[in-house]
């Protein structure tokens, strides 16, 4: 079991203990409620997840291995916003993809967009986010998002060279 | 029937994605590759099972317990600067991927947070991420790891107050938009 597993209980158990000291409505008010977040939503995760299958068996990294490499400054920034996007999975999987890609030669500027496009504009992580947000926060958080790691680029770009 | 259409519209647009990333795998390798993926999907389900239910369940007491006088005067709209604060700070300490905080912000969106609360949590769990750090050190390095939180660290206040002050109005839309 992760961590994030373990926390994510710790807190659980902690809302839980104050439902209790609230008195038994609240406690039957959270299971009804977390019941019906669930029912509203196990189709779509289970759609959510098999998004994440196909596109892992796809591999995307080795397209984001394969055109990073030689790319560099303002048009690896660039590149490096939209291979972000592309970038699958959690940190286990990612960060050791961006470290061989560093050790390739990719600059500081673009290594800095790609972690932070992965982290914010990521696509598949969208599938989680329509269900629980709706169309129209995906649409604003997203959009309002795009320039963020360009403009951590650009500002590598200034800082560092 | 126009109902039915519009509340099964975000299963549609999931399973457009299937179809097309299906037929990717199936040029790609035939059916084998298709099964593949599904098995893949499915086994990622099953791991990410008990983090599913401590996020659902979370999610559940948070509305159960919060009052909504809480929420308006911390995390709603009136909230301010304070509130985009808190929401940083909530984001950047919560662990788990977008199937356990999303549940999570769609609860503080049900129980009446704003637009730039909302904006802010998401952005900080991605920017600020308190449980990715040791990871990122150790396998990023330290310059990396380092310039990178420098350069991001005031982007999911910021992100927050540009949308309030912009899009703030249009939470009861956004409200209504995730009941579909």
């Amino acid at each position: 079991m992760s961590s994030a597993t373990i926390i994510l209980w710790c807190i659980t158990a902690v809302l839980l203990l104050f439902s209790w000291k609230a008195g038994p409505e609240t406690v039957n008010r959270g299971f009804h409620l977390a019941w019906a977040t669930t029912k509203q939503n196990t189709l779509l995760i289970f759609l959510a997840f098999l998004i994440v299958g196909f596109v892992n068996i796809l591999s995307p990294q080795e397209l984001v291995k394969s055109w990073i490499g030689p790319a560099s400054g303002w048009q690896g920034i660039i590149l490096a916003e939209f291979l972000g996007m592309l970038l699958p999975g959690g940190p286990y999987v990612v960060f050791p993809l961006i470290a061989i890609l560093f050790q390739a030669g990719a600059g500081l500027a673009p290594i800095i967009t790609l972690i932070t496009s992965w982290s914010t504009q990521s696509l598949l992580t969208i599938g989680f986010e329509l269900p629980f947000m709706g169309w129209r926060f995906t649409l604003i958080r997203w959009g309002m998002g795009l320039l963020i790691p360009l403009a951590a680029g650009f500002t590598a770009v200034i800082l560092w060279g | 029937m126009t109902i039915n259409i519009k509340k099964y519209r975000i299963h549609f647009v999931l399973l457009i994605v299937i179809i097309f990333l299906g037929i990717m795998a199936f040029t790609q390798g035939g059916w084998d590759q298709v099964l593949a993926g599904i098995k893949d999907g499915l086994s990622i389900l099953l791991q990410e099972l008990p983090l599913l239910a401590a996020a659902f369940l979370t999610a559940g007491f948070l509305q159960a317990l919060v009052k909504k006088e809480f929420i308006t005067r911390w995390l709603g709209r009136e909230a301010g600067l304070k509130g985009i604060l808190l929401a940083c700070l909530g984001g950047g300490l919560i662990p788990g991927g977008p199937y356990a905080y999303y549940p999570i912000a769609g609860a503080l969106l049900k129980s009446g947070a704003g637009l730039g609360v909302l904006i802010a949590f998401v952005t900080a769990k991605n920017l600020w991420s308190v449980s990715r750090i040791p990871l990122e050190f150790a396998i990023l390095g330290t310059t990396i790891t380092i310039r990178r939180y420098l350069i991001t660290f005031l982007i999911p206040p910021l992100l927050g107050l540009l949308a309030e002050w912009f899009l703030g109005g249009s939470i009861t839309k956004i409200e209504e938009n995730a009941q579909q």
